[in-house]
């Protein structure tokens, strides 16, 4: 469904992303994952259309994504660094999107529990209620890729239970999600396909199951399965 | 509603209750009333001799004697204050990220910065309309209203105005940090003001050619009654620069960024060229202060070829007379004329000489007189420009004002400060926001 092949970015002289390739299938949950500074969050950028790579292709049902008008009509991304309108009320920000796009799931709302924070304003809610507003705003809409960079940031055990189940009913739904997750434990939960990133280059990827017979024994965990592949 | 409407009325709100937007009206509306109360009591005072002398009356003129300076605070607070309020649109929205928002909304990066400068449009306009009621209470006062210029001098405000908004947006696309940001626009603006107090100094002849074409230097036609062609369109293109600029540089979707930026500025500086070969520009005074009798300007216009060589430094004061009275009302007509200011040692061996010249003939003369002047043009150019000094005279509006002027200060320092704290207030206390809902 959506392919990446041979992505490369280039800071100055710095190397980002090396030929990083790999493919989300539909209805897949991906999971990109690595330590700091792998190049996690840029990929994702790129993915987005929020940045152009400096080399290679990413394509959508095997045709080129060329302009980010294209991206945007299948995608929705939620980047980590995103601080919603600080001064606007928690409803303010929800009608926003409601008007602009004339289409917002309700039961979203509800789902997130949003409701108990609408006449907050955003800098007032606490990280938790921050990252659901975040998710809310990824979610609300009809796209069929939703690429999140670090979602479970923020979120107790309890709340994390919630914003899983949230994604897993969405992936029954039919859409294909990619996340950028630093805590391997988490990522574990949730993903079906993982691509492990580091030093900007790709290690391996594939289904947890292919990764242990590649690098480990069945009863490996995703961490000692990563800590192997970059040996 | 249409999702543009919608971004446009969030951007509007957005510039409206900011912090930055209220303390920026305030300070509006507290110099604004001091300039009037400061404008009326001289103009007034001024007055008292003028009333019962019809000569001394003529030089009483509302726009440069009352509203000009009014609206000189406001060139101030353009200048130094109004990009801290316009900067944050944008570089908040880099810094939060939140542009990632609205371009997965609806909206491309044109409709957000379309939006944006309607909402800057619209604060603009409300500044502007602060001045009103100034203006009315001028007229309850008996004081006169010359509505062509006081449209003239809000066109050259507004226009002002979105030239500083463009520059910010520029800045604020350029730099990440809003302290970055506001630095590098004052800094622009401010290098217009250092072109333009050069421009004296005979520095260099490119330097003096650019200083003919700063924003402080053209905005004088608005401030000064000319309707000036070349200075509106100049105001548009140089807003439309920036913008551009502000727009490529926003879309993190273009690729090599310079290739669209420098295109843009050498069409911007084609377009120039142009433009500054029209000549259309219009008296707008009611004194006619800006132009000759219209029997010279229709003869002057008939003139061939005319070369004027000026024996005097720039600095001398009768240099400075001679352009206000003469070169000044003469490039209001023609644009073709040229100006040769000498220098070196034929300066020194003919100082104070005007020398004009006409299909080769050419006659010397030390008056700057406009009286000396236009036989010396016209006879070398064998035009007759018949009677020239029958034009209707200006009455003048000197005007004492009796009343207190207390009114203004209640309105500008009390009424509206509160008015706006109130509006802000509404807007943002929960309290009020809980019993809206």
């Amino acid at each position: 469904m959506l392919k990446l092949s041979n992505i490369t970015k280039k800071y100055f002289k710095t190397m980002a992303l090396n030929k990083v390739s790999f493919e989300a299938s539909r209805g897949s949950i991906t999971g990109i994952i690595g330590p700091n500074g792998a190049g996690k969050s840029t990929l994702l950028d790129i993915i987005s259309g929020f940045q152009n790579p400096d080399g290679g292709e990413i394509y959508f049902n095997d045709q080129p994504l060329k302009s980010f008008k294209e991206y945007r009509k299948i995608l929705s991304y939620m980047p980590q660094h995103l601080e919603i309108y600080p001064d606007y009320h928690v409803d303010e920000f929800i009608e926003f999107i409601n008007a602009a796009t004339e289409h917002i799931d309700i039961n979203l709302i509800e789902i997130l529990n949003l409701e108990q924070v609408k006449n907050k304003k955003i800098r007032y809610l606490s990280k938790g209620y921050h990252q659901r507003l975040k998710l809310f705003f990824a979610l609300s809409n009809t796209k069929e890729i939703i690429v999140l960079d670090e979602p479970f940031d923020g979120f107790d055990p309890i709340q994390l239970i919630e914003i899983l189940e949230l994604i897993r009913s969405e992936n029954i739904k039919g859409r294909t999600f990619i996340l950028s997750i630093h805590q391997l434990y988490d990522a574990e939960k949730i993903c079906n396909h993982y691509v492990l990133l580091n030093e900007s280059r790709v290690v391996t990827q594939g289904n947890i199951q292919t990764l242990k017979q590649t690098f480990g024994e069945d009863n490996y965990s995703l961490e000692q399965i990563f800590k192997r592949a970059i040996q | 509603m249409r999702p543009f409407l919608v971004l446009t009325l969030k951007e509007t709100k957005d510039i409206f209750f900011s912090k930055t937007a209220l303390l920026f009206l305030v300070l509006v509306s507290f110099i604004v009333g001091y300039g009037f109360v400061t404008a009326v009591g001289l103009y007034s005072e001024q007055s008292l001799a003028a009333v019962n002398n019809p000569l001394y009356a003529r030089g009483f003129e509302p726009v440069p004697g009352v509203f000009g300076p009014i609206y000189g605070g406001l060139f101030i607070l353009f200048s130094l204050f109004l990009p801290f309020v316009i900067i944050p649109l944008i570089s908040l929205e880099k810094e939060h990220n939140t542009l990632a928002i609205l371009i997965q909304l609806p909206f491309s990066f044109k409709d957000i910065l379309t939006a944006k400068i309607i909402a800057t449009l619209l604060f603009l306009l409300f500044v502007l309309i602060l001045t009103f009621p100034g203006i009315i209470l001028w007229r309850m006062y008996g004081g006169h209203i010359p509505v062509n210029e006081i449209c003239l001098l809000l066109s050259g405000y507004l226009l002002y105005g979105m030239f500083v908004v463009s520059v910010s947006f520029f800045s604020a696309s350029l730099f990440n940090s809003v302290a970055n940001a506001s630095i590098f626009s004052i800094f622009l603006i401010i290098l217009s003001w250092v072109i333009d107090f050069s421009r004296n100094m005979n520095i260099s002849p490119l330097l003096s050619f650019i200083s003919e074409w700063t924003v402080t230097r053209v905005l004088k036609y608005f401030e000064n009654g000319i309707l000036s062609f070349t200075a509106a369109m100049y105001f548009v293109l140089i807003c439309s620069v920036f913008f551009i600029m502000a727009y490529i540089l926003l879309s993190f979707d273009l690729k090599d960024k310079w290739k669209p930026i420098s295109s843009t500025i050498i069409l911007f500086l084609f377009a120039m060229f142009l433009i500054s070969h029209i000549t259309l520009n219009a008296d707008m005074t009611e004194s006619h202060r800006n132009s000759f009798p219209p029997g010279i300007s229709k003869a002057l216009e008939k003139v061939p070829d005319l070369e004027i060589d000026i024996y005097m430094n720039k600095g001398d004061s009768r240099f400075a007379d001679y352009q206000k009275s003469f070169l000044k009302k003469l490039e209001l007509i023609r644009n073709d004329v040229r100006v040769k200011i000498m220098t070196g040692k034929e300066l020194k061996k003919k100082y104070g000489l005007f020398v004009y010249k006409i299909n080769g003939k050419s006659k010397e003369t030390y008056s700057n007189s406009e009286q000396e002047i236009f036989p010396i043009i016209f006879g070398l150019a064998g035009i007759s420009a018949g009677h020239w000094n029958n034009e209707t005279e200006f009455p003048g509006y000197p005007l004492v004002v009796k009343e207190r002027l207390s009114i203004i200060e209640y309105i500008y320092y009390l009424l509206i400060p509160l008015g706006m704290v109130f509006a802000f207030a509404v807007n943002n206390l929960k309290l009020l926001r809980r019993l809206k809902k």
